[in-house]
């Protein structure tokens, strides 16, 4: 596959529940530099679906406007995020039987498996977003480049991602809207994984991505992506979770969460009495922080099992019959925690607890010191994944998708 | 016929009947036992006790089948009987288990006529553990909405609640047994406020005057402590009390009735200490009613009961012109409704996310029904 002439100036949209960031970045001797760099708070977004378009189109119009003046260029096309329910992934296959009589793959053998994998209809009223090329397999023997090989039967497979036709052509309609092309969509965990994973983490980590309102999980093996999931839970959950058990707003359970939550709940918090304020003055609080612990840890445990457990039913669909166990041998790097609910303290502690796996807070490599921070991995992901474009392999139903975009284009 | 008990306990349908059937034994004399089922079973657990048969025509002797309808309508065809049993009665205690037909359908009936007949009428109801499927568990959510207009005072006891404080590795009868701990412990501290030799006493009146509004929330609490400093420890279990901290529990009450009772050691200082710290847990604003009693056989355990209720939102004339009449079944689903959304939070108004059944966007520590430390 030849790289692909990517314009010098890139710029990303990651919308999540709680924030809206926006970067522009540009290639200077294979390194990006960030020109601008935006962030406001999401409107009319819950739980990870739009239930307020024009609210939302308000507040990614100001994001763009901003990063148009912090930058000083005019953005003509952008990459967007995708996560939480609206993308939902699957294995397909395609199986070619290799007639030449010498049994070699050819190129025209590995074209027509891809061709007769991407066949395969996408469940109604859902659009193919893109395809991410998982190892083939000649003989059911993984190889990294067929062409030229021996054997009888080979297999491509394809890990795909697609997405509700109505919430996609929302997306891409609202920012055609501002006159922008959407150039691609990226899955958010995967964009995570980028700024955070390196290549030989990618030979087996879970990349867990819990934003306001849901947890993405993404799987690689083997520097391939093996599957990919996403939870209906996040912080926002947490946060509101606070509310119910104190009877306090959104606003100060927020303010409670990140000063003394913790993902695990020890007998000691219990005695601990804490201030809403700490000025103790008129209309001050005091709270039992065990109270908070434990709200907040239950939460955040029972958001892991739910991760756990899907990852499991995955591998039991892509390995059926094979009990894939979640070890370090099957994952060497662990779990790489990222998104704004990896900074409640002891996240690593409680998930290493639950999953029993090595984990740490992915914090992603940028120039910039103000975006090393775990939720800002997203977007600094998107940046990176943006940039090379490619490996992981991304194929995409060009067709479809530039016809989509060709609608929305006046 | 003889004089009528000042207590009358009664046990309704299959749960009731045993909760109440197991509890008989180790009750004071002064308390009368009356057992209300379409099953005529369970009247054998607890021979010489009044037994109404309900629904003779209706069930022929057997159960409602989880049929709440039927359970209303056995209760209606027997209505002299039971009225019968509570004429002359102050005070009633009903337990009855909700979810299944005879529980869910005839309480609202009985309590109904119990309070017609003059007598203050508090219910303990047990709610149906989550596990016991959908259905229960809305049969049991509307019976608590009428049974809440009828009764003047409605304790409902998650059974959820109640085996989170058993290990889990519990046999069966102890899960049980601490049910019946809890809710037995209560009525037995509750009944010796009312029976002589309480060294302050409480009437019939005093509690009447707590549970004055039908269909007000009510909370109660009970708590042990033993040893060195055991009143503050007992107000202190009273505030952890499961029962205060159920999915729909108040917390702050405007009338309190705190029932004290110790051992020979128990002081004057150390019960009204334990009083001061459940008004400070459970508020008793307005009006705070004290009883206290020694119990020799207690030794230095201290045992504090605690039972309140709140005066209902006072109705809007416009909103009452509309026609809410008393017992409109319009007015506990509006309850539910609030509670619900209280339960939600935020999230209220956006559609429930589903995973393994369970509607994730309420908070995991409510689901699990696991107890909060306390506040401060």
């Amino acid at each position: 596959m030849t790289p692909k002439l990517l314009p010098s100036l890139i710029a990303v949209i990651d919308i999540g529940t709680h924030k809206t960031v926006s970067l522009v970045g540009q290639m200077i001797n294979g390194k990006a530099r960030m020109l601008g760099f935006s962030e406001r708070r999401t409107d009319g977004v819950v739980k990870g679906t739009v239930i307020d378009l024009e609210r939302l189109h308000r507040c990614v119009h100001e994001v763009v406007n901003d990063v148009e003046r912090s930058s000083g260029r005019s953005i003509e096309q952008v990459y967007l995020s995708l996560s939480g329910p609206a993308a939902e992934g699957e294995r397909i296959k395609g199986i070619h039987a290799i007639p030449a009589h010498d049994g070699k793959v050819t190129a025209k053998d590995v074209t027509d498996a891809i061709a007769s994998a991407k066949r395969l209809e996408p469940p109604a009223g859902r659009a193919t977003l893109l395809y991410m090329r998982q190892p083939t397999t000649i003989d059911g023997r993984a190889v990294a480049n067929p062409v030229g090989m021996a054997g009888k039967r080979l297999e491509v497979h394809f890990w795909r991602v697609t997405m509700e036709e109505g919430n996609m052509r929302m997306r891409v309609g609202m920012v055609n809207g501002m006159s922008i092309k959407v150039r691609d969509f990226i899955l958010a965990s995967h964009a995570a994984a980028c700024a955070t994973a390196s290549d030989s983490d990618k030979q087996g980590v879970l990349v867990v991505d819990m934003g306001a309102g849901t947890t993405d999980w993404i799987l690689y093996y083997k520097e391939h992506i093996l599957c990919a999931g996403s939870i209906p839970v996040g912080g926002e959950h947490m946060t509101n979770d606070l509310s119910v058990a104190l009877r306090i707003s959104r606003e100060t359970a927020e303010d409670l969460k990140i000063r003394f939550g913790s993902a695990l709940h020890r007998e000691a918090d219990a005695n601990q009495t804490i201030w809403k304020d700490g000025d103790r003055g008129l209309g001050d609080q005091q709270f039992n922080r065990g109270t908070i612990t434990q709200v907040l840890s239950l939460r955040y445990q029972e958001t892991f099992e739910y991760v756990k457990k899907d990852i499991m039913q995955h591998l039991e669909q892509l390995f059926p019959g094979h009990a894939v166990k979640l070890d370090q041998y099957f994952l060497p790097a662990g779990i790489i925690l990222t998104g704004g609910s990896a900074n409640l303290a002891d996240a690593a502690e409680a998930v290493h607890a639950i999953m029993q796996l090595p984990t740490r807070i992915g914090v992603p490599t940028f120039e910039n010191d103000s975006l090393r921070k775990p939720e800002y991995a997203g977007v600094v992901g998107l940046m990176t994944a943006a940039i090379t474009d490619s490996p992981p392999p991304v194929r995409r139903q060009r067709g479809f998708l530039a016809s989509l975009k060709d609608l929305f284009r006046f | 016929m003889e004089r009528p008990p000042s207590i009358l306990l009664v046990g309704l349908g299959g749960a009731g009947c045993s909760i109440v059937a197991r509890l008989a034994a180790r009750l004071p004399p002064e308390i009368g036992v009356a057992l209300i089922d379409t099953d005529t079973r369970s009247f054998q657990q607890l021979p010489g006790a009044t037994v109404v048969q309900i629904g003779r025509a209706q069930t022929r002797g057997m159960g409602t089948g989880g049929e709440a309808a039927l359970g209303s309508a056995s209760a209606e065809a027997d209505e002299a009987a039971l009225r019968r049993i509570f004429t002359g009665v102050p005070i009633v205690v009903m337990v009855a288990g909700l979810g299944g037909g005879t529980g869910s359908g005839a309480a609202a009936v009985v309590a109904g006529y119990a309070a017609e007949v003059g007598a203050t009428v508090l219910t303990f109801a047990t709610m149906p553990f989550s596990h016991e499927g959908e259905r229960r568990q809305r049969q049991a959510n509307e019976a608590t909405g009428v049974l809440g207009l009828k009764c003047h005072g409605l304790v409902v006891v998650h059974n959820d609640l109640l085996l989170q404080q058993v290990a889990t590795d519990a046999p069966l009868s102890e899960s049980f047994a601490a049910a019946d701990a809890w809710v037995g412990g209560a009525l037995r501290a509750l009944a010796g406020a009312f029976i002589p030799g309480a060294l302050v006493a409480a009437d019939p009146a005093a509690l009447r005057s707590i549970l004055a509004n039908p269909g007000s929330p009510t909370l109660f609490a009970f708590g042990v402590g033993t040893g060195e400093g055991a009143a503050m420890k007992a107000a202190r279990a009273a505030s952890e009390c499961p029962l205060a901290h159920g999915p729909s529990s108040v917390t702050k009450v405007a009338s309190l009735f705190v029932h004290v009772t110790g051992g020979p050691t128990l002081t004057t200082t150390a019960a009204f200490e334990a009083v001061a710290a459940v008004r400070t847990r459970f508020g008793g604003e307005t009006s705070t009613i004290v009883c206290a009693r020694v119990n020799p056989d207690l030794g230095d355990r201290i045992e504090v009961s605690v039972l309140g209720a709140s005066l209902p939102a006072p109705k809007s004339p416009a909103k009452a012109k509309k026609g809410a009449k008393a017992g409109d079944p319009s007015q506990p689903m509006f309850e539910f409704a609030t509670e619900e959304a209280m339960r939600r939070g935020l999230f209220g108004g956006t559609p429930m996310t589903f995973i393994d059944g369970q509607d994730i966007d309420v908070p995991t520590y409510i689901r699990k029904a696991v107890r909060l430390p306390a506040s401060p």
